[in-house]
């Protein structure tokens, strides 16, 4: 399994975010580059706080017709 | 030996089928089980054995679902069934209606077999063991779709991250074919690579019920999973070989789901805190730079083009003031000219030359420079420094030696 096919935006974004945090933090870049992160860094913020604000958990449940193909249903609790 | 009966192969094969089935029903045999195969088509095949003596024994698959383990070879059991004979084959079995280990300790010392023979193998080794993800937004779950655990876990996720995304995958968690069941669905998840961490498990029971997960086709799957694993068996006190071999153990399903993913809240006021760094990150570097400037500008380093500037600024002062001059010089040297010429221009004024007795002749209007131009028995103006008369030209009289003007 390849990471890019498994790929986690959420995670990724956070990341990021930490990883622009911890550079501006330490001060280390030009305030060209630093004013560049800190954009990035809003937008990676509001996205993840978007992502955040999903209000209800997606429960699907994962079958195989008889061919073996794999299907996806939604969840009813019993 | 004429009056001797003379059976058939069949004949006495009838007799001894009548004779052992009838003789022998309802019987409890104890035990230990070897040569266990799970044959494909859903029955049991194995011998039940002790020092001295062996018998086949089958059970059929509509029993087989009602079993609660799975008997493995070595376990000590007690068989409860009938003796049925084999006619084709002249053979006998034990028919075993229902299948028990004998006593609790028997499981045990099948779970301890197996865990052993798995830790030698490397299964439970730390190395082996994959880091879960730390912000996990796509959950796959084995369980039941109809047990507490799927409840318990759906209402701790829903609390905590309602972002994530679950996918279930039903299974048996008990009896015979839910370790089957179990290691494929591991398996199915592993294919479809879109999952960031998988909770396999079920809520409490008897070490027969939490049997599946003591399994080794189980273990084997979890081992295999490239997608990180908690394993969450029954209670905080039951332990399975399946948390040993997981990427985590989880002591109950609902304690599974709160180790897998962090509390939305926390995450909110995590990114908040980022967003304040960040800003005062930036204010900070702002008025830093600003700081560095305003040092920059009072240093001596900075002053001295400061100096260098004064400097030319001085030689560009000097050059104006040359300019000026140049200027100045220029205006004057025009002026001067511009007298000179106008004097010239002046001494060029034919009024002048008038007064010293010269007089210019017109005739319609334009100066006539020349005799030969000069219209005969026509008037003509002839033009005084203080005055003109008009006069009649009577006749013109040429200068021999003056050349036609061209």
């Amino acid at each position: 399994m390849s990471k890019k096919e498994n790929k986690n935006n959420f995670e990724n974004s956070l990341k990021r975010l930490e990883a622009i945090v911890d550079s501006l933090e330490q001060g280390e870049v030009s305030l060209e580059e630093s004013l560049k992160m800190f954009e990035e860094g809003i937008r990676l913020s509001k996205e993840c706080l978007e992502t955040l604000g999903k209000a209800e958990l997606t429960v699907k449940q994962l079958t195989k017709d008889l061919n073996g193909k794999f299907q996806q249903t939604e969840f009813e609790e019993q | 030996m004429e009056n001797e009966k003379i059976l058939s192969v069949s004949d006495i094969t009838r007799q001894i089928k009548g004779v052992l089935e009838l003789g022998f029903p309802n019987i409890l045999v104890q035990g230990e089980i070897s040569n266990f195969k799970l044959h494909s088509s859903g029955h049991l095949y194995f011998t039940l054995k002790d020092e001295g003596a062996q018998i086949s024994a089958v059970m059929w698959r509509s029993r087989v679902n009602q079993l609660l383990f799975r008997p493995t070879d070595g376990m000590k059991v007690i068989a409860r069934g009938n003796i049925s004979v084999y006619e084709p084959r002249g053979s006998y079995q034990l028919d075993c209606i229902q299948i028990q280990p004998l006593g609790v300790g028997e499981l045990q010392q099948a779970f301890e077999r197996l865990k052993k023979k798995l830790s030698e193998e490397g299964l439970f080794d730390e190395g082996h063991k994959k880091p879960l993800p730390e912000f996990p937004m796509r959950l796959g779950i084995v369980t039941s779709p109809t047990g507490a655990a799927i409840r318990d876990m759906i209402s701790v996720l829903s609390r905590r991250m309602p972002a994530v995304e679950v996918l279930l995958v039903p299974v048996k968690v008990q009896g015979i074919g839910a370790a089957e069941e179990i290691a494929e669905a591991i398996d199915d998840l592993n294919e479809l690579k879109s999952l960031d961490v998988i909770i396999v498990g079920r809520g409490g029971g008897s070490l027969e019920d939490l049997w599946a997960f003591n399994e080794e086709i189980v273990a084997r799957a979890i081992f295999r999973s490239k997608i990180p694993i908690i394993s969450a068996v029954g209670h905080e006190i039951d332990y399975s070989i399946s948390d040993f071999v997981a990427d985590l153990r989880a002591p109950t399903p609902s304690a599974a789901a709160e180790l897998a993913v962090k509390h939305k809240n926390e995450l909110i006021e995590l990114i908040r805190n980022f967003c304040y760094t960040m800003s005062s990150s930036m204010e900070n570097s702002i008025s830093s730079r600003r700081q560095t400037v305003e040092t920059l500008v009072h240093s001596y380093s900075f002053n001295r083009p400061q100096d260098l500037l004064r400097q030319r600024s001085q030689s560009v002062d000097e050059l104006m003031r040359r300019l000026e001059q140049s200027v100045t010089h220029y205006f004057q040297f025009t002026k001067h000219n511009l007298q000179s010429l106008s004097t010239r221009i002046e001494s060029l004024n034919p009024r002048l030359v008038l007064k010293r007795g010269y007089t210019i002749v017109k005739q319609h209007g334009k100066a006539v420079s020349s005799a030969r131009l000069l219209e005969e028995k026509q008037e003509a103006d002839i033009e005084f420094y203080d005055g003109r008369s008009i006069v009649k030209v009577e006749q013109k009289i040429f200068n021999t030696d003056v050349k036609k003007r061209k």
